[in-house]
């Protein structure tokens, strides 16, 4: 099977090492001016520090856009899986008509622009004359997780056998009982899975929140946009391995709970 | 299919919330958004208002606009180009990997971008592209002259192709991973050498993920703001930006509107083609 000519295979593997390496170099060079102690950016690096963490734990102004950041993701955590994985059921469940359109509709906010989203939703706040309430950014961060739920559970949905949930309900389980004996177990994995990524998504959302957001009251990637338009120095590396350490901690979750394929399987 | 439908079960109910969130925040605000692009002011504070397509024609008063839609355009379409000739090798070699282990590493190091932080990697790219960055820094101790690596386009597509190829990959993944190796292996074995089996049995079956990861890709590169506003500083001026600047800087609720517009309008047209161009792939795989 693999008769190779070495100088061709050779170099597609350099290729796609160089591409690997584009990928990921610049997340690892974050972590060089995270703990290197001059002032500014300055490559080489001299030295090993802390201080930038420091700086970053110690600011008030990065520690209140982290706790709200965090804030507004768990709750749209716990909103985007209910309502997510409500719906998931309802389309794969329910026998609705249209069901595909109906899917194609409820995943479009991962398609369109985000920042027409925000530009719309401000909008409409102005419009009715709401301001720019935290709810406002709730829901708006809400509106991008949900899609993500939707996915996963689908994913697992479409996957688990119908036969186990018709078996149970012969047996005389009530339909009640089927569903948080049987269905809700077996669709776990899917909606943690979902829940995962909404989590990264508000607290990674920027084009939205740009819009919702008031000024004393900034999420994290907000401030951190404004800091690096003005300033360039190791709290802003230091803050994004916060960032990284994050999604690297929910990829390795992922992969363990449902592996990465759902999220490939769009 | 005479197949009667089975009635709509009660579980259907649960797509009411959704239903109505949806209803409430996306709908309802595109269609304000709508609305204020064609109205001369706000029809709550302001009984007067009346229609208008002024916002919309502002758009070709001015160079200045339609060179950023240009310039969006011309950004969308050069990022795209790039992250499909980056992306295909990849995703061959991930979907012609047959080692479990080695095919999970390569998703993680494509999905692990796609999970950190855009502003993150915004960042990382100026401590490579800036003046003292990593690239200029290494130049100069070479011997070389520094080269003007960001504030400028090429800046911005850098940044937007980093973004953007695990999207292109993943869309190709699939495409790839479906396409019949026996097809590959009679061309080999009727003589065909490895770089003529590619290009001519491999890449044509590839064409559908080709047209739909680069449809994906051109349209979320057209709406970025973070990677523009940030790598391309004061000399890139693209659609989002001005969208932004409509609201922050000039408060101007209908031109920002109109802007939305037709940025919405573009990418709903390339999301129905990407829907299109996947719905077939799924629909031939179904019948298979």
């Amino acid at each position: 099977m693999s008769k190779r000519f070495g100088g061709a295979h050779a170099a597609y593997l350099t290729l796609n090492g160089a591409i690997v390496a584009f990928l990921l170099l610049p997340i690892a060079i974050v972590l060089v001016f995270a703990l290197n102690p001059t002032p500014y950016i300055a490559f080489p690096p001299v030295g090993v520090t802390l201080r930038w963490f420091v700086k970053f734990f110690s600011s008030p102004e990065f520690m209140n856009a982290l706790w709200l950041s965090i804030y507004v993701a768990v709750i749209v955590v716990i909103l985007s899986t209910v309502i997510g994985a409500l719906c998931a059921l309802a389309i794969a469940r329910g026998n609705l008509p249209g069901f595909r359109l109906l899917t194609t509709v409820f995943l479009s906010p991962l398609m369109l622009p985000a920042i027409l989203t925000g530009l719309a939703l401000f909008q409409l706040f102005m419009l009715a004359g709401l301001g720019r309430p935290v709810w406002g950014l709730v829901v708006g961060h809400t509106l991008v997780a949900v899609p993500y739920v939707l996915r996963t559970t689908l994913a697992v949905l479409q996957n688990f056998d119908r036969r186990v949930e018709e078996a149970a309900a012969m047996l005389g389980a009530s339909p009640s009982r089927v569903f948080f004996e049987v269905t809700l177990p077996l669709i776990r994995p899917g909606v943690i899975a979902g829940g995962i990524f909404a989590f990264i998504v508000s607290f990674d959302q920027l084009p939205i929140s740009l819009f919702l957001v008031v000024p004393s009251g900034e999420t994290l990637p907000v401030v951190l946009l404004n800091y690096i338009r003005f300033d360039l120095d190791g709290a802003i590396a230091a803050a994004s391995m916060v960032s990284i350490v994050l999604a690297l901690t929910a990829v390795l979750l992922l992969e363990r709970i449902i592996g990465l394929r759902a999220y490939v399987r769009l | 299919m005479s197949i009667k439908r089975p009635r709509i079960s009660p579980i259907a109910w649960g797509i009411a919330p959704a239903a109505l969130l949806f209803v409430l925040f996306f709908i309802l605000p595109f269609g304000v958004m709508a609305l204020l692009s064609v109205l001369s002011g706000n029809p709550v504070s302001n009984p007067n208002v009346t229609f208008t397509w002024r916002h919309y024609n502002r758009l070709f008063d001015s160079d200045l606009y339609f060179d950023a839609l240009v310039a969006t355009m011309r950004i969308g379409a050069v990022t795209t180009v790039i992250s499909l000739l980056i992306g295909y090798p990849l995703a061959h070699w991930m979907a012609r990997m047959r080692s479990r282990l080695g095919h999970a590493a390569l998703l993680m190091a494509v999905i692990a971008p796609l999970l950190t932080g855009i502003v993150v990697r915004t960042f990382a790219w100026m401590t490579l592209l800036s003046d003292r960055g990593v690239i200029n820094t290494t130049l100069q101790w070479l011997g070389f002259a520094p080269l003007p690596l960001m504030y400028n386009e090429f800046g911005v597509i850098v940044g937007l192709v980093h973004i953007y190829v695990p999207f292109m990959v993943l869309t190709l993944v699939g495409v790839i991973g479906r396409i019949d190796r026996t097809l590959e292996e009679a061309a080999s074995g009727l003589g065909a050498g490895r770089f003529r089996t590619f290009l001519e049995v491999t890449l044509p079956l590839s064409l559908p993920g080709i047209l739909a990861g680069s449809l994906l890709v051109f349209a979320l590169a057209i709406s970025a703001y973070v990677t523009p506003v940030v790598l391309g500083g004061n000399n890139v001026l693209t659609l989002p930006m001005l969208i932004y600047q409509q609201v922050s800087a000039s408060f101007n609720l209908g031109f920002a509107g109109a802007l939305g517009v037709v940025l919405l309008a573009v990418s709903l047209a390339l999301v129905f083609a990407y829907n299109a161009v996947l719905g077939r792939l799924t629909g031939e795989r179904q019948i298979a």
